[in-house]
């Protein structure tokens, strides 16, 4: 056997047997015992210090004002949500105080304007939002309401009556599609506004033969498109047909 | 930001370090591909080049897995990369894929390359230096004919295994970003395709940088028969992989899915410097026709009949552009696919930092840093042929 051949095969030789002894050595034993990790980690989790108490531990004290949260906007937003870990406050209420923030920056974390956030969940610019007042003088985070009940869609819809307002429907109030009752406007969860349910509607303008001026386009309704409702194909706030 | 942006889109994710990683590991594969062509084509002209290329490819090897160590942090924890390997993750698995590389390929190929000259000087040497040569032979020292054959065969061998494998280490680059379904700028079957041939045409460029300006601080003269082949091949690879790029970009207008206007936006305003300007322009276009008119590429003499030292210059200015437009490819490949939204009703912006770990000064000193390695190397292992000729007075 060539002498380069028995050199290099000592040579990764040694190679070999390092890495299989660094692996020993260095691989913990529980790895891949549950999947690609240390199975022991679990119980090295599961070892440390509880920090959350969790909302129902908060309502043994404190239940008048966990009544009014659940009943209100605020009834998904689990107290240590903004009140932080009480784990600690639990164990000796009087010694340690959750933190209750007034700082104007915390409440922006949800309620800033965000362009991906759900339309009619209510966001402000907080740069021209009442600048400096914190959102507490105003909002009552235990039952946020808006002090003054917006008079537009507008006002939480915004990226929608933006997008409207440059479409063929700048001129349709929201109100011709939506009936919205007056009571969405303060609580807009509880009551929510409707939308066109059947073909017809649209149809009301926009089929063949209807009552409307000839720049708007007209469709065969009982053959164009199938069975879907028009709102699933064409996008009613700014729809593309000429 | 223009348009609609989710929230988790604002920052890019993979930044600078990201780019220069697909770009450096490229240059590894093209400058092997190239080392290639001498051992196992036989074209005799570029054997100059031969030594340099192996060299030069080990050296960027060294250091292209540092952008990834830096941008993921915990460099303590690279290793468990090989000691708990994830067989289901391809980026996991590229570390098996550079270890191949690093050492059956190339160590290997340079050892057997190397040895004769290795063994001379470690007897030739004295002290330490004796020692430290003796080691490199791994104390393998016959040097009988016999002995030198074998090398030779084995070497060439290495070389044939090898080109597999460098298409594998930059194709499997392209996979990763190919494979992001997700992603209409990378999702695309000729993803490894495409980077497979910019990184050989990178690395074919890459080399005939070092070794002209190598040359000229070595006061040698340089072999314009090398530098006109290297130049026709890399004239060569530009056409093939210009082609294969225009291929991509002609069946994604064709296919025209709902990604489309995004993208031609993307292409247009936030890419138009890299991708027209620097990639198509002046790292393609303009290299594709300079060089097809200097080089011997499309005729044996030349189109037009250039004195050597105004090609020479051509050449180095060919091959510094077309670095320039694969740098771009790159930045446009990883920076591109994440400056639009998801949603493809938005675009966000990138902007380097200057500091900072994943900054344009640690990119800067990751880009400089393999030429310092290549210095070592060059200076241990000296790739320079003996026949080479002083440079006369006229040259």
């Amino acid at each position: 056997m060539p002498q380069q051949v028995t050199r290099l095969g000592i040579a990764f030789a040694v190679l070999a047997i390092v890495f299989v002894a660094v692996r020993q050595t260095l691989v913990p034993d529980t790895f891949g015992d549950a999947g690609h990790y240390r199975a022991a980690a679990v119980d090295s989790i599961e070892a440390q210090p509880l920090k959350y108490a969790g909302h129902e531990a908060c309502t043994m004290c404190h239940r008048p004002i966990a009544d009014k949260r659940s009943a209100s906007n605020h009834s998904g937003v689990s107290c240590e949500v903004c009140h932080g870990p009480a784990a600690e406050h639990v164990a000796a209420p009087g010694n340690v105080r959750p933190r209750a923030p007034r700082e104007r920056g915390f409440c922006p974390l949800c309620h800033g304007y965000n362009a991906s956030r759900p339309s009619g969940f209510p966001q402000i610019d907080p740069v021209a939002h009442n600048p400096t007042v914190p959102c507490m003088t105003c909002h009552d985070p235990h039952a946020p309401e808006p002090p003054v009940i917006p008079g537009e869609c507008r006002a939480c819809h915004g990226q929608i009556a933006s997008t409207k307002a440059v479409s063929h429907h700048a001129v349709l109030p929201c109100l011709t599609c939506h009936d919205a009752p007056e009571e969405h406007k303060a609580t807009p969860r509880a009551v929510r506004p409707g939308k066109p349910s059947s073909r017809d509607f649209c149809g009301g303008c926009h089929a063949e033969g209807a009552d409307s001026p000839p720049h708007i386009p007209g469709v065969d309704m009982a053959t164009h498109g199938e069975d879907y409702l028009c709102w699933q194909c064409h996008y009613p706030h700014h729809p593309e047909a000429e | 930001m223009q348009g609609y942006i989710y929230p988790n889109e604002f920052e890019l994710r993979w930044g600078l370090l990201i780019v220069l990683y697909p770009y450096l590991t490229g240059l590894v594969a093209g400058a092997f591909i190239l080392a290639s062509l001498a051992r196992v084509f036989n074209v005799k002209e570029v054997e100059p080049t031969y030594r340099l290329a192996l060299l030069t490819a080990l050296a960027f090897l060294i250091v292209a897995p540092l952008p990834l160590v830096a941008h993921l942090g915990h460099p303590e924890r690279s290793y468990e990369i090989f000691l708990t390997p994830n067989r289901k993750s391809a980026m996991a698995m590229f570390g098996f894929v550079y270890a191949w590389y690093l050492m059956v390929v190339l160590l290997l190929e340079i050892w057997f390359d190397y040895r004769r000259d290795l063994v001379l000087t470690a007897r030739e040497a004295t002290g330490p230096r004796k020692w430290f040569y003796y080691t490199l032979t791994l104390g393998a020292t016959d040097l009988s004919d016999r002995a030198l054959q074998f090398d030779d065969r084995v070497g060439r061998w290495i070389t044939i295994i090898g080109i597999p494998s460098a298409f594998l280490l930059h194709g499997y680059v392209g996979f990763i970003f190919g494979s992001v379904k997700a992603n209409p700028w990378w999702s695309s079957v000729l993803m490894p395709v495409v980077f497979l041939f910019s990184a050989i045409v990178s690395g074919i460029a890459l080399v005939m940088i070092i070794y002209l300006v190598a040359t000229l601080f070595r006061s040698k003269k340089v072999d314009m028969g090398c530098a006109d082949k290297l130049a026709s091949f890399l004239f060569y690879a530009i056409v093939v992989d210009f082609s294969l790029e225009m291929l991509d970009f002609i069946h994604r207008l064709y296919e025209a899915e709902e990604s489309i206007e995004i993208l031609s936006q993307l292409i247009e305003g936030r890419l138009f410097v890299s991708l027209i300007v620097l990639q198509i322009v002046l790292g393609t276009l303009v290299p594709l026709i300079s060089l097809g008119v200097v080089s011997p590429a499309l005729s044996k003499r030349s189109i037009a009949r250039i004195p050597a030292e105004v090609r020479r210059l051509i050449y180095l200015g060919c091959a510094i552009l077309v670095q320039i437009g694969i740098f771009s490819i790159r930045w446009n490949v990883v920076i591109g696919g994440q400056l639009f939204s998801k949603s493809l009703r938005g675009l966000t912006a990138y902007k380097a930092e200057l500091l900072g770990l994943e900054g344009l000064l640690v990119a800067g000193v990751l880009l400089v840093l393999p030429f310092l390695v290549l210095g070592v190397l060059v200076k241990i292992l000296p790739p320079w042929p003996d026949t080479e000729l002083p440079a006369s007075p006229e040259a």
